[in-house]
């Protein structure tokens, strides 16, 4: 008796607890979409998300592993083609007032969603507007700012019927822009522009949390949403462009972990993968990995209101003491292109030069000079000894890296220790944003294809400075090229902006960010833009 | 006995209320919020998002607040994965950690007594030490390691098993396995040291004298007092296999709700952090109870009341 007393206690202990939970395994035991897909002829593409998107509801999802996927399901006004060029998408032309700043979007008659029904410019008028509410709380509001009255709607200083965009009927948008910005068809192909379906949200908030009841208008539609695990996107029949769709069905691991995600590549359970980065010189070198540019800058900001980097001399010595070939080359090892300059490569200007190489090299690596205005710099502020200088990083081992570089580069070229100091990323990111950290690592991606959105953030006080430095010049040359209507002037505002910037120096780059992949040969037309997010609609597999 | 339970259960209540108070202040002191974003947002965005989720009011009405959502048992929604709850992020995460940590604790527990059984009945032999040498890797060889190494043969150069996620049940065993070496050693360790205790008490020798096999002595007699180091660390052992391992479910990309605990931190997602804590800490402090509750059953020796009767 006593001993079936104890086994039952022992059962209980380890089976009892989970009673509950078993019954539920048949969700989790569903197999991947891998058993249909060997139905005959269907072309299935697997590919992984990395995480669980954030949300696909399009103002919420502000991050790569949401708007990847999503750039996918939705379509917006315009859609960026191979050569990152906006074209014609729901929208089948527009027109711009000769001010500059009111577009006109005519919408494809055929513009259709998931579930049959037609999209309208009522759909965009609400998801624009839904965009800069302030009760949405969406992170990416901001890029709303473009439109009339958006800013004080979202600030709550406004209304909403004060927001220029309106539906003039069914098929027309009329949107009128705080300043002109001739970019605007570019900026609509993010998914922070993209429609939703009025009268789905309308009856349920919770309309994009589950596959049953999501309702989108791109290239495919969502099919299958297990949270967690995997989703799948199958062909939109209803899209107005299905005949140019080649995909039947796109499966979407999350799997987290890189080696991981490389072994299942290998196995052939993936068709795309990142590269694990203790493998990348052997990739790199057997020529399996592939690069493509993505617009943003690892650079180094020094603060201003720290000693000794109120000099500029200092900084620029600081600057110059750093050879960014030889960190891509021996230290990151991934193919990067060093920056001598802030605004990355990509960007065409009205002659069709492209915008950094046209602004040439600002920052260059010349260790005499950088010795020189190392001393002059200290003459100039009294010092026998320069004041201690520690370099911060958040933790992780590739940043890391480079910190350590740059030590050592210092210590040779400007015979200056530098202590290295890491600290927990959110720390980090608080630290560096209220200007206590004296010399810190930072990257900047770009939102919108436009030089100006990487020159607008040393503007005195913007919430990307974060150097506190300030000029009234460079605020004043950026005000006026975000109002020059002629192209040809605005970019050369942009370069005597960018040119000033790195006068004074409150920053210097590293290297532009690049994307680094690997995919199976079977594999065709996935455009992975420099700004924007994954592209499959012209995807195809054999 | 009830009144035990009862003193117990309020004892609980008490414990988990210390422990939500304490992560609570904690988790607001560390610097750092949600919407820390490397890429830049508007100082305005910034503030909707906080009053979105009441962070812009003062600590002690954020924790009034959450207390009394608690009391309903409501952890209130994720920041990071705004769409989602953190009651369907647990009910979903849970089930998949609680079958992985089964599965792997059965995997332990019977293969770690019967190595550990073993071990001490050929005492100073040649399978003590084989087993004992396993023992020491298991316990050595952290799981990733473990986990890495198992992809790499039984997956990539054999391709006998899937190398990741969660579908059938051939997705289980190298999960499993990977996370079943550590306890298992332990277990192992503990059963063989105190079954050699037991094996030289007078009982046994009665036993052994009145004829009875080896088997027979081990089954019946022995194995209840040595199993109770073992019931000590397993109530210890199945509330932190069973919410999930981080390391383990990010190599093998399972669903659990290991990834919670750390990605909660990291992100600063407060609800998340309160919504784990909590959970994991109710788990843990009932299976001590259950624990203790065994001991009486096993033991007659130990008395749960303490001056009863």
């Amino acid at each position: 008796m006593k001993k079936l007393v104890v086994l039952l206690l022992s059962i209980v202990l380890l089976l009892g607890i989970v009673g509950c939970t078993t019954t539920e395994n048949s969700s989790s035991n569903s197999g991947s979409g891998s058993d249909e897909s060997k139905q005959e002829g269907k072309k299935v593409l697997k590919l992984n998300n990395g995480s669980e998107p954030t949300s696909f509801d399009p103002p919420i999802g502000f991050d790569s592993v949401s708007w990847n996927a999503l750039n996918n399901l939705m379509e917006g006004m315009t859609r960026l083609d191979k050569d990152d060029k906006p074209q014609p998408a729901i929208a089948k032309e527009w027109e711009l007032s000769d001010d500059g700043k009111t577009y006109t979007f005519h919408l494809r008659e055929d513009a259709k969603w998931s579930n049959g029904e037609p999209v309208t410019a009522g759909d965009f008028e609400f998801a624009w507007k839904r965009l800069a509410n302030p009760d949405t709380a969406s992170p990416a509001a901001f890029l709303a700012y473009f439109i009339e009255g958006a800013e004080a709607f979202n600030t709550g200083e406004g209304s909403e019927e004060d927001m220029m965009v309106k539906a003039v009927d069914e098929k027309t948008l009329e949107v009128t822009l705080e300043s002109p910005v001739a970019y605007f068809p570019s900026l609509v192909s993010n998914p922070a522009f993209f429609p939703v379906h009025k009268e789905t949200v309308e009856a349920n908030p919770e309309w994009h949390t589950e596959a049953d009841t999501y309702v989108s208008n791109g290239p495919f539609k969502l099919t299958k949403w297990e949270h967690d695990s995997e989703f799948v996107f199958s062909k939109n029949e209803n899209y107005w462009d299905a005949a140019n769709v080649k995909l039947d069905e796109v499966d979407w691991a999350m799997i987290d972990d890189t080696n991981t995600e490389y072994q299942m590549y290998k196995t052939g359970e993936l068709h795309t993968s990142d590269v694990p980065a203790d493998l990348s010189e052997e990739l790199f070198n057997d020529g399996k990995a592939q690069v493509e540019d993505q617009s943003g800058t690892y650079f180094y900001r020094f603060n201003l209101e720290m000693e000794p980097f109120q000099n500029e001399n200092i900084r620029k010595a600081f600057a110059m003491a750093v050879d960014q070939q030889k960190i891509v080359d021996f230290v990151t090892k991934n193919e990067e292109k060093p920056a001598h300059g802030f605004v990355a490569y990509g960007f065409e200007d009205a002659s069709g030069g492209d915008f950094r190489e046209v602004g040439g090299d600002l920052v260059t690596t010349d260790a005499d000079k950088a010795k020189e205005l190392l001393e002059k710099g200290m003459e100039e502020e009294g010092y026998d000894e320069l004041p201690n200088v520690t370099l911060t990083y958040n933790t992780s081992d590739d940043h890391k890296k480079i910190a350590e570089t740059l030590q050592q580069m210092y210590k040779e070229v400007l015979g200056v220790n530098v202590d290295l100091a890491n600290q927990e990323w959110n720390v980090f990111s608080d630290e560096q944003k209220q200007l206590k950290l004296q010399f810190s690592r930072s990257s900047f991606l770009a939102d919108y294809g436009d030089p100006i959105n990487f020159l607008e953030s040393f503007q005195t006080g913007h919430s990307m400075n974060r150097t506190g430095w300030s000029s009234e010049e460079y605020d004043r040359l950026i005000q006026q090229a975000k109002e020059e209507t002629d192209e040809a002037k605005r970019f050369e505002l942009m370069h005597e902006a960018e040119a000033l910037l790195f006068e004074e120096m409150p920053i210097f780059p590293i290297h532009f960010y690049n994307q680094v992949y690997l995919q199976s040969g079977d594999v065709t037309g996935i455009v992975r833009h420099p700004v924007g997010y994954m592209e499959l609609k012209g995807a195809a597999i054999k | 006995m009830a009144k035990y339970v009862l003193s117990r259960l309020f004892a609980m209540v008490i414990t988990l209320w210390i422990i939500v108070t304490i992560t609570f202040f904690l988790m607001h002191a560390v610097p750092g919020s949600p919407f820390n974003q490397e890429r830049n947002t508007s100082e305005a965005v910034q503030q909707n998002l906080e009053a979105h989720y009441h962070l812009d009011e003062p600590v002690f009405i954020q924790y009034v607040i959450y207390i009394k959502s608690l009391a309903t048992l409501d952890f209130g929604p994720s920041i990071k994965q705004s769409s989602t709850s953190v009651n369907e992020m647990i009910g979903r995460g849970f089930p998949v950690s609680a079958e992985l940590g089964i599965t792997s604790l059965l995997f332990a527990v019977i293969s770690g007594v019967i190595l550990g059984i073993l071990a001490a009945l050929k005492h100073n032999g040649a399978i003590d030490y084989i087993a004992m040498t396993f023992a020491v890797i298991g316990i050595s060889v952290p799981n990733f390691i473990m986990a890495t190494l198992l992809i790499q043969q039984l997956a990539v150069t054999w391709e006998i098993f899937p190398v990741a996620t969660w579908a059938t049940p051939l997705h289980m065993i190298l999960p499993s396995i990977a996370l079943a070496t550590g306890p298992m050693a332990i277990i192992a360790r503990l059963t063989r040291s105190s079954m050699i205790e037991v094996l030289n008490q007078d009982y046994i020798l009665t036993a052994r004298a009145k004829g009875m096999t080896t088997f027979q002595i081990v089954t019946k007699h022995a194995m209840r007092n040595a199993l109770l180091p073992v019931i000590t660390i397993l109530g210890t052992l199945v509330a932190g296999v069973l919410t999930g391992s981080f390391v383990i479910e990010k190599i093998f990309a399972i669903p659990g709700m290991g990834k919670y605990f750390i990605n909660g931190i990291n992100d600063r997602d407060y609800p998340v952090i309160m919504g784990t804590t909590v959970f994991y800490s109710a788990f843990l402090i009932l299976m001590l109870f259950i624990v203790d509750i065994a001991y009486g059953i096993l033991d007659p020796r130990i008395k749960l009341h303490k001056r009863g009767n």
